[in-house]
């Protein structure tokens, strides 16, 4: 179903806008009364963005993600508003307006977002000093100092108006924060080493500890991709219930339950497995009570390892 | 899946911040899920960028700091109004409280107002001789004194005072005969209000105000009272507790007033006012006023103007007054008696001659037949020509000395008492 009246059909088809987005395509073309409502309530000309700009920023959004339709798929005038209402238009073009360099969209930007930026920095670092240089490096990327191929890199290229543009800023700042301290983790000396402990024999026999395992493997790599999460959020990050809720938009008693409960249903998947296996019941429990040194399951390499085909496939690509 | 990605296969800052802001769709949502589940370092990332949200919706929900913002003079002022408040509700506190209390001591002024009839009118047994006693109705201002009385005294009251309620009023309370007491008080009453004031008055007069005008004192503005309001607080404890006592000395005198007046008294022949509700006894509380006569054959009952006593020689506080002409007797609290034959300007002890404590002196008039026990050196008229031997009709005025015993004495010259 094609809108009555497009962007697309009004612009010329096959030239390339400015920001690298895909040229217009007339089924992936805008609505032009919804492109003029959001024209005016952002108040895009304001940040020097004229009427073609805003419009090819929308489109190249929307032609991004396809109004949020599976892929083939044609978006009618009213998906494309609910499409569009769900997103932060007025961020983005401010966005836009600020990796194009205009000066009042940048003193509005730091206007808004600095004292905020910053915070944000010194609460994900947990230190002033740490916090200020992490925002202060930040905004220089921002700004657009680091040039690439002799042309300036603005991240803010990459803010394509889902989700709020600060709270964009302090995932771009934890990203940032969380690869610097990976990175120099690993040069951290070890301070002491203190040579394990011989291990003692094994009381399960060897037999009934490599179902254990297999059972284990299959249960937990089955599992449905949020009772991963909060396993691992919670047993591998120790993160706490709340922190959990907040994430997930969901109350912490919700996250407990849940909790609960794939704790449960992995306990029964793998009594299930280990029957299934040839072990009895009773037999089967006791295997499960083995001691997980005992074990040559690595949890933390099994999840990394069950990661969803998606980021396989942009990981390969 | 079309998320970008910055460290190879991970979720960009944007689909994590939309995924912590539940701003992803179903399929999005259960992609970065899905690596959520199986990636440390964007779990992390989510939780940091999510703690840091709250801990700044934590600083933007909180208590603002106060500003200073210029304001208006009244909001500046506001906090002028509370003790300007508290001021004006003080005042009219204070405004109610007077007001209340000079309504306590109205229905003394309402009684004199609204008796000037009863007092102005003689009584029909009054002697012709008593006649010029009585105060013309209209009388606002006290009768001028004769030309002899003249020769003794100024003019009482140099200014009108003010007009006595309209007989109208005072036909509307008729006198009670049953209770020649409360008439006898109530006569007293009003004559104090039509009459000229006495020394006790006089001496509460202020200084810019004629003796005579300071019966105005009981019609007076409230606010005019308010002016002595702590001196009569402070002389109103004392009052009262002498009132009390009066009270039971004015029960036990009834009989003998009575007794003396079986005979409806003549206007102003009672001429002991109690305290009960006079001012303190401080100031001489006894306040009657001496009706001017026409014609007096005795200087001692001659009235000259209103006395002005000093203190008694004892320095306690008078209970009893009574005057006649130049002649004043006091009692004071312990029971002594004191004559002043200058209108209170000196004092002199006059000799115990009764029983008990004297708590209540005087002024009688005459009972025409009655006899009394003549003194040894009498100084009436008539005395020691009766027939009778040792007793000699009583005097046509006379002062009467009660006992705590409700016994009772009289005199002639305030000197000499003889039991009656």
């Amino acid at each position: 179903m094609a809108p009555t009246e497009s962007v697309a059909s009004a612009a010329e088809p096959g030239i390339p806008n400015g920001t690298g987005a895909p040229d217009c395509v007339p089924d992936r073309s805008l609505d032009r009364a919804l492109a003029t409502e959001l024209w005016r309530s952002c108040d895009a000309a304001g940040w020097g963005l004229t009427r073609d700009e805003f419009d090819q920023i929308l489109l190249d959004a929307a032609t991004a993600q396809n109004f949020g339709l599976p892929e083939a798929a044609l978006a009618t005038p009213k998906q494309q508003r609910t499409f569009f209402h769900g997103m932060c238009v007025a961020d983005l073009a401010l966005a836009r307006a600020c990796a194009r360099g205009n000066e009042r969209a940048w003193e509005y930007f730091i206007a808004v977002y600095r004292q905020p930026l910053t915070r944000a920095a010194i609460a994900i670092s947990g230190s002033e000093t740490l916090g200020r240089d992490l925002a202060e490096q930040l905004y220089a990327e921002l700004y657009g100092l680091n040039v690439r191929e002799g042309q300036r890199r603005c991240p803010l290229l990459s803010y394509r108006g889902r989700g709020s543009l600060l709270g964009w800023l302090r995932t771009t700042l934890a990203q940032r924060h969380v690869d610097h301290y990976r990175r120099t983790r690993r040069e951290e000396p070890i301070e002491e080493f203190d040579a394990p402990a011989p291990d003692p024999p094994p009381q399960t026999l060897p037999r009934e500890l490599s179902l254990l395992e297999r059972a284990i493997e299959q249960t937990v790599g089955g599992r449905q991709a949020e009772e991963r999460y909060l396993l691992a959020a919670y047993y591998l990050d120790g993160q706490t219930l709340l922190e959990m809720a907040r994430v997930l938009g969901v109350h912490e008693a919700t996250v407990s339950r849940r909790l609960h409960r794939a704790e449960k249903e992995i306990r029964k998947q793998i009594l299930k497995h280990l029957q299934r296996s040839g072990m009895s019941r009773p037999a089967a429990e006791e295997a499960l009570g083995a001691d997980p040194r005992d074990l040559e399951v690595n949890l933390k390499k099994l999840l990394q390892n069950s990661q969803s085909e998606a980021f396989q496939e942009q990981a390969a690509s | 899946m079309t998320a970008t990605s910055q460290h190879g296969f991970h979720p960009d800052a944007e689909s994590l911040s939309a995924f912590s802001e539940q701003a992803l769709g179903e399929r999005e949502r259960a992609d970065v899920l899905a690596h959520l589940a199986v990636c440390g370092r964007c779990r992390q990332v989510v939780a940091l960028a999510r703690g840091a949200a709250d801990t700044d919706v934590a600083a933007a929900t909180a208590p603002p700091r106060k500003t200073v913002e210029p304001t208006a003079w009244w909001k500046q002022w506001r906090f002028v109004w509370v003790p300007a408040a508290v001021a004006v509700a003080f005042a009219v506190t204070t405004i109610s409280v007077l007001i209340e209390h000079a309504d306590r001591h109205g229905p003394d002024v309402k009684i004199a107002e609204q008796n000037p009839t009863p007092s102005t009118a003689p009584p029909a047994t009054s002697s012709p001789t008593e006649q010029p006693e009585a105060v013309p109705p209209t009388a606002a201002i006290p009768a001028p004194p004769p030309a002899h009385a003249a020769k003794h005294a100024p003019p009482a009251t140099p200014e009108p005072m003010p007009a006595p309620a309209p007989p109208a009023v005072a036909a509307q309370m008729p006198p009670e005969p049953g209770a020649p007491e409360t008439r006898a008080i109530d006569q007293a009453e009003v004559t104090r209000e039509a009459q000229p004031l006495s020394h006790a008055e006089a001496q509460q007069a202020p200084p810019g105000l004629p003796a005579g005008t300071m019966g105005s004192s009981y019609t007076q503005p409230a606010a005019a009272a308010w002016e002595t309001e702590q001196k009569q607080a402070e002389q109103q404890r004392q009052a009262d507790v002498d009132t009390s006592h009066m009270r039971v000395l004015k029960h036990k005198a009834a009989p003998a007033a009575a007794h003396g007046a079986n005979q409806p008294a003549p206007a102003g022949a009672t001429q002991t006012d109690t305290v009960a509700s006079a001012p303190p006894l401080q100031t001489q509380p006894v306040t009657f006023a001496e009706p001017a006569p026409a014609s007096a054959s005795n200087s001692l009952w001659e009235v000259t103007g209103p006395v002005k006593p000093t203190p008694l020689p004892s320095g306690l506080a008078a209970v009893s007054i009574a005057s006649g002409g130049h002649f004043l007797l006091a009692i004071d609290k312990a029971g002594a008696l004191f004559l002043s034959k200058d209108r209170g300007a000196t004092w002199e002890r006059v000799a115990t001659q009764w029983t008990g404590r004297a708590v209540a002196v005087r002024r009688q008039a005459h009972v025409h037949g009655a006899l009394y026990a003549a003194p040894a050196a009498p100084t009436g008229t008539t005395g020691g020509s009766s027939p009778d031997a040792g007793l000699a009709p009583l005097p046509t005025e006379f002062f009467e000395l009660s006992n705590d015993k409700n016994q009772t004495w009289v005199s002639t010259d305030g000197r000499t008492w003889t039991a009656n």
